[in-house]
């Protein structure tokens, strides 16, 4: 299907010089290459979620290299090739450092924008200071350039731009593609997946760097002027316009909309500028406010509507067991062990002085009355950052600051208490990046086979999910989407398992199954399992080991029966504080 | 030496002044208003036209503030209210509103930059050096600036309320308090307070459709490095304003016009809060 | 206002949280000048009550009354303002304002707040004295009774309480407890009590009414004979 549509639109570049005039040649050569930016940013902010003002630095990196090598080195295969690769090593390498600025930990997702918006602002005073090196407010041009003609430029550029769109379209509807749709959405998840976010996001932030300098140099090259507004942030968050306004996430719809928009203010830019501006403004504000899915994404979902587009199915995917081959009988150390841990904001102590040994094999129910503390001593064993004081040990790794990507990947999986699942991808697709650090997804294929453990297919298949597997989560009951998210946790093949409150909004015959499976993987599989729980029958069901928290101390540790009789327990729930047993009733 | 001191003090007065609508608006509402700069331009564009209508020069201030805070009410009312889920969207559409004021002005006074005189012309003897006064008068005018905002806060009813909006806006809502007003009121004077400045700054430099830009960026950095306390900007003009003078006089112009971009990013790097307490 | 219609009147109210429901045909009278409390464990239901009367939450089914106007899926604030106080369960005080400012803001229009202070201040002296204090550097009991300060000030026709006693010396209960039944008697004030302590509930209040998965199990008089023993029945096993 893409080859078709790709060759059609080749047919229609090679058809363009002799329909079009002059003029018109001339401009699309720039606005193709305007094209294959919008895509790149589409990839980085449509699909990736990082909202990049900074694409123009980038540009001016690459349009400066072609420039720089041709009017110090002069003109020969060897500069020009040193330009094409100087260009794009310094995007790269500051697009690494811009990433790794941005996305650190516990950084606001505002500040990748900040930081672009401030490069654009740095590239181009550096410009401006470059003096006679480059050529400072004028530039450089009139460099000897490329001899080709513009029918020949509107060829290369119209093809890079079609190539640009075939590959991208590959790889959004790749299950990288669909990676990326999950690290936008809720990044937190995949962390818990053992999937690093930010390593993504630097990776993605690069390749659109180096695109987009190829793009430049390209410019350079061909209209051979390059000055320090090229990098400047108006240009940069005109980009960001027009990705908006063809509709991000849509890919061919922010190219189309680089290249109409490119075209139509050159044709005005000589009668009406301010007015094309002003509208170009209005609409944007419009889109933004009405339709912030852009032109492309209302387009697009009004054909999905009138003809099922069967490009969005490529086929329903099946599901297989995965070898049960990882039952390892050596471990002397623990699945989890604490120390002394707390947890304080400032002079509230949340948690206090929790120690306990959990090993492989046991299933111990964490109870307590709300406000005990039992999600915060989740936390702060799956992330390193969580805890104020003490030590937590996994399998014998401590953890130390790690945050939850790197305690993810020492075998833990979490279950959160309310769904915490990838809203706008489809319950196949959400296995699937589950899977992903086991199984690295390809960027050019969309895996048609998942392969789940028994237990992660055992309640798939039991709540009906396997029939589900192309709808939208955002679809799915509250139910379906903690058991999706317990199908998820479990096809990590994790060896800790934390689940927080699993059977809330279950039925009883789910709840049963449920219970059923835990117990199966503790006692054939060698899982350890925490699991927070309020349903008591349940905890007393299931467990061989039972922990109570109560204002933020882990007051009884026990066996089943000794917690259930305990008086202490009862006084907990039933919430009689012990003092007032003495005022009487 | 005491030139330099009246010039850090002078810069880090004008940067409260731009910044502080800005902040009160990040406060309240909890967008950052990317128009702010676009106000700033229409504030510097009704001092050019009280001057060129030949009117008392001090009343460009009053007229900016107006036209700010009516031009904002009605902004907040179409744009900025359907966007109050979307902070990221709430961005993008007070930015393309900034070129739409750029254009309009364009349109009607074209490109060029221009002039307005200032209403307090010289300069006067001061710390054993001769000083520009109308610099000290806008030094003057940030400090009753921030003290009329902070009277307003501490002092008034609208105030205390607008304080717990910013604190706490689902609890003040279950306390009575019409949050949406607050918004309304804030983004306007935010906006007013944003023109005033334009107005206020244009004697020093020069109108032009995108005097603006440069503002915003500075402001912007500013803000987010404060959090939301009045104090902490006022610290943070003073600190980044001071380095700039510094690194400009000293070392590089063109340096000098990064510091505070580049300063404030590195800080809010090591800091994702700012100065902000917590 | 009509003094006979009840303080607050839940009739058939379902709630929840996008298409979960978490509470079902839910139906509660608070009597004016009575006290009634909702008991139940955690999970069961009982802050949603309390949102979904105060129009955090949608209802998805059912009414709201409120001294018998309907005050059904009204935005917050304006619900507020008919006389109800509403103290929540976290965050129900701004830890960075003064004790003077949480109890400005408790009053909507400035209408005597000098007499009105000096009349929570009879009821917990410790406020007239630390007025400029910080309220986030108060001990957690203290808190509390500012926070019931705060709601009694503009002498409110309805009182939503939710988990005052967690965390609290048994002292500082017996006074919150004994305030409480106070103003119901001088104000004619109706209180819907949400909490886990069954023997504080009881102690304070009139009426009671167990919810549990959602749903109201059970419901009388608190002041028969044992009654915490029933109550307790449904929140164990």
């Amino acid at each position: 299907m893409v080859a078709i549509l790709g060759v059609m639109a080749l047919a229609a570049v090679a058809a363009g010089p002799y329909l079009l005039d002059t003029y018109s040649v001339n401009i699309l050569v720039r606005s193709f290459l305007y094209g294959c930016i919008a895509i790149a940013l589409d990839i980085l902010w449509g699909f990736a979620g990082v909202l990049s003002f900074g694409q123009s630095a980038f540009f001016a990196i690459g349009a400066y290299g072609c420039g720089l090598a041709f009017v110090h080195l002069g003109l020969s295969w060897e500069t020009a090739i040193a330009g094409l690769l100087g260009g794009a090593v310094l995007a790269a390498i500051v697009a690494a450092f811009v990433g790794w600025l941005a996305f650190g930990h516990g950084v606001s997702e505002l500040y990748v924008s900040v930081v672009t918006l401030v490069l654009t602002v740095v590239v181009v005073q550096i410009l401006y200071s470059g003096g006679d090196f480059t050529g400072s407010s004028s530039g450089l041009s009139g460099f000897d350039t490329f001899d080709i003609e513009i029918e020949t430029w509107f060829w290369i550029t119209g093809a890079a731009l079609v190539l640009s769109a075939a590959l991208g379209w590959i790889l959004v509807r790749s299950d990288v593609g669909r990676l990326l749709v999950a690290i936008r959405d809720n990044e937190q998840r995949c962390s818990y997946f053992g999937i690093s976010g930010s390593g993504i996001k630097i990776l993605v932030l690069v390749f659109s760097a180096v695109v987009t300098s190829l793009a430049g140099y390209g410019y350079a090259a061909y209209t051979d002027v390059v000055a320090p507004d090229l990098g400047g942030f108006q240009f940069g968050t005109e980009l960001v316009i027009w990705v908006a306004l063809g509709g991000r996430g849509t890919l061919i719809g922010p190219a189309v909309a680089a290249v109409v928009i490119d075209f139509i203010s050159a044709y005005l830019s000589g009668s009406l500028p301010f007015i094309w501006q002003l509208f170009i403004g209005l609409l944007f504000i419009l889109v933004i406010v009405l339709m912030p899915q852009g032109l492309g994404g209302a387009i697009a979902s009004l054909c999905r509507r009138l003809w099922p587009w069967p490009m969005d199915s490529p086929g329903v995917a099946r599901l297989a067991a995965v070898r049960a081959d990882r039952i390892a009988r050596e471990h002397a150390a623990p699945a989890i062990e604490l120390r002394g841990v707390a947890r304080r904001y400032g002079s509230l102590r949340v948690l206090e002085d929790i120690s306990f040994v959990a090993r492989q094999g046991e299933l111990v129910s964490l109870v307590g009355p709300n406000g005990a503390g039992k999600t915060t001593l989740i936390r702060c064993i799956s992330d390193g950052h969580e805890r104020s004081a003490g030590q937590v040990a996994i399998q014998g790794h401590d953890i130390g600051r790690l945050p939850p990507e790197r305690c993810a990947r020492l075998g833990i999986g979490r279950k959160f208490q309310t769904p915490n699942v990838f809203d706008s991808l489809s319950v196949a697709e959400s296995l699937r990046i589950a899977r992903a650090r086991l199984e690295p997804p390809s960027p050019w294929r969309r895996a048609d086979e998942i392969h789940l453990p028994e237990a992660a297919l055992r309640v798939v298949r039991a709540t009906g999910l396997d029939r589900s597997l192309t709808t939208t989560v955002r679809h799915l009951s509250h139910g379906t989407k903690q058991a999706l998210e317990l199908a998820m946790v479990l096809a990590m093949e994790p060896r800790l398992l934390l689940l927080d409150e699993p059977t809330a909004g279950l039925t009883k015959p789910e709840r049963t199954l449920i219970g059923a499976i835990l117990v199966d993987l503790v006692a054939n599989h060698d899982l350890c399992i925490l699991i927070i729980e309020h349903d008591f029958e349940f905890v007393r069901e299931i467990s061989s080991r039972i922990i109570v928290l109560h204002q933020g101390r882990l007051v009884l540790d026990g066996n089943v029966e000794d917690v259930v009789s305990s008086e202490l327990v009862r006084t907990i729930y039933v919430g009689e504080q012990h003092a007032l047993r003495e005022t009487g009733a | 030496m005491p030139d330099q001191l009246l010039d850090v003090l002078t810069t880090a007065a004008i940067l409260y002044i731009v910044a502080v609508g800005l902040l009160i608006v990040l406060g309240v509402l909890k967008i950052i208003n990317f128009a702010h700069g676009g106000f700033l331009t229409l504030g510097g564009y009704a001092s050019l036209i009280v001057s060129q209508l030949h009117w008392n020069p001090w009343l460009a201030e009053p007229v900016a503030l107006v036209a700010g805070t009516v031009l904002g009410a009605a902004v907040e009312r179409i744009i900025v209210r359907p966007l109050y889920s979307r902070p990221l969207d709430a961005i993008l559409a007070t930015w393309g509103l900034s070129i739409v004021v750029v254009q309009v002005i364009t349109i009607a006074f074209g490109r060029g930059v221009q002039f307005v005189r200032s209403p307090i012309e010289g300069a006067i003897p001061l710390l054993g050096t001769s000083y520009s006064l109308y610099r000290l008068v806008l030094l003057g005018a940030a400090v009753v600036l921030a003290l009329a905002i902070g009277a307003v806060m501490h002092g008034t009813r609208l105030g205390l309320v607008a304080r717990a909006v910013i604190m706490n806006e689902g609890l003040a809502r279950g306390l009575g308090i019409n949050s949406e007003l607050v918004r309304f009121v804030t983004f306007s004077v935010g906006s007013g307070l944003a023109s005033l400045a334009g107005a206020l700054i244009t004697p020093l430099l020069s109108v032009d459709p995108l005097m603006g830009v440069p503002w915003l960026l500075n402001a912007f950095m500013l803000v987010l490095v404060s959090g939301t306390s009045l104090i902490s900007l006022a610290v943070a003009a003073f600190v980044l304003g001071g380095a700039q003078v510094l690194i400009s006089s000293y070392g590089n112009p063109v340096l000098g016009g990064l510091t505070i971009v580049v300063l404030a990013a590195l800080i809010l790097r090591v800091r994702p809060l700012g100065f902000a307490r917590g | 206002m009509s003094t006979s219609a009840p303080a607050l009147e839940v009739d058939r109210l379902t709630s929840g949280y996008g298409e979960a429901m978490v509470i079902h045909d839910v139906s509660v009278t608070v009597p004016a000048g009575q006290i009634v409390a909702i008991l139940g464990k955690n999970g069961m239901g009982k802050s949603t009550l309390l949102k979904t009367v105060m129009g955090f939450l949608p209802a998805s089914k059912g009414h709201v009354r409120v001294g018998g106007e309907d005050v059904t899926n009204l935005t917050p604030y304006r619900i507020a303002r008919r006389a109800i106080a509403y103290s929540p369960q976290d965050q129900a005080i701004f830890q960075d304002l003064t004790v003077d400012e949480n109890l400005r803001l408790g009053l909507g229009m400035q209408t005597d707040y000098a007499r009105g202070l000096e009349r929570v201040s009879g009821f917990f002296p410790f406020l007239a004295q630390r007025r400029r204090q910080r309220a986030g550097t108060l001990s957690g009991g203290e808190q509390k009774m500012l926070l019931v300060a705060r709601a009694l000030l503009s002498r409110p026709r309805l009182m939503l309480v939710d988990e005052i006693s967690e965390g609290l010396q048994p002292s500082v209960i017996q006074r919150l407890a004994d305030v409480l039944r106070g103003e119901r008697e001088a104000l004619g004030l109706g209180i819907l009590l949400i909490e886990q302590n069954v023997r504080f509930a009881l102690k304070v209040a009139d009426r009671f009414a167990v919810l549990k998965r959602g749903e109201i199990v059970d419901s009388g008089s608190a002041t028969e004979s044992g009654i915490e023993d029933r109550v307790n029945e449904h929140l164990t096993v």
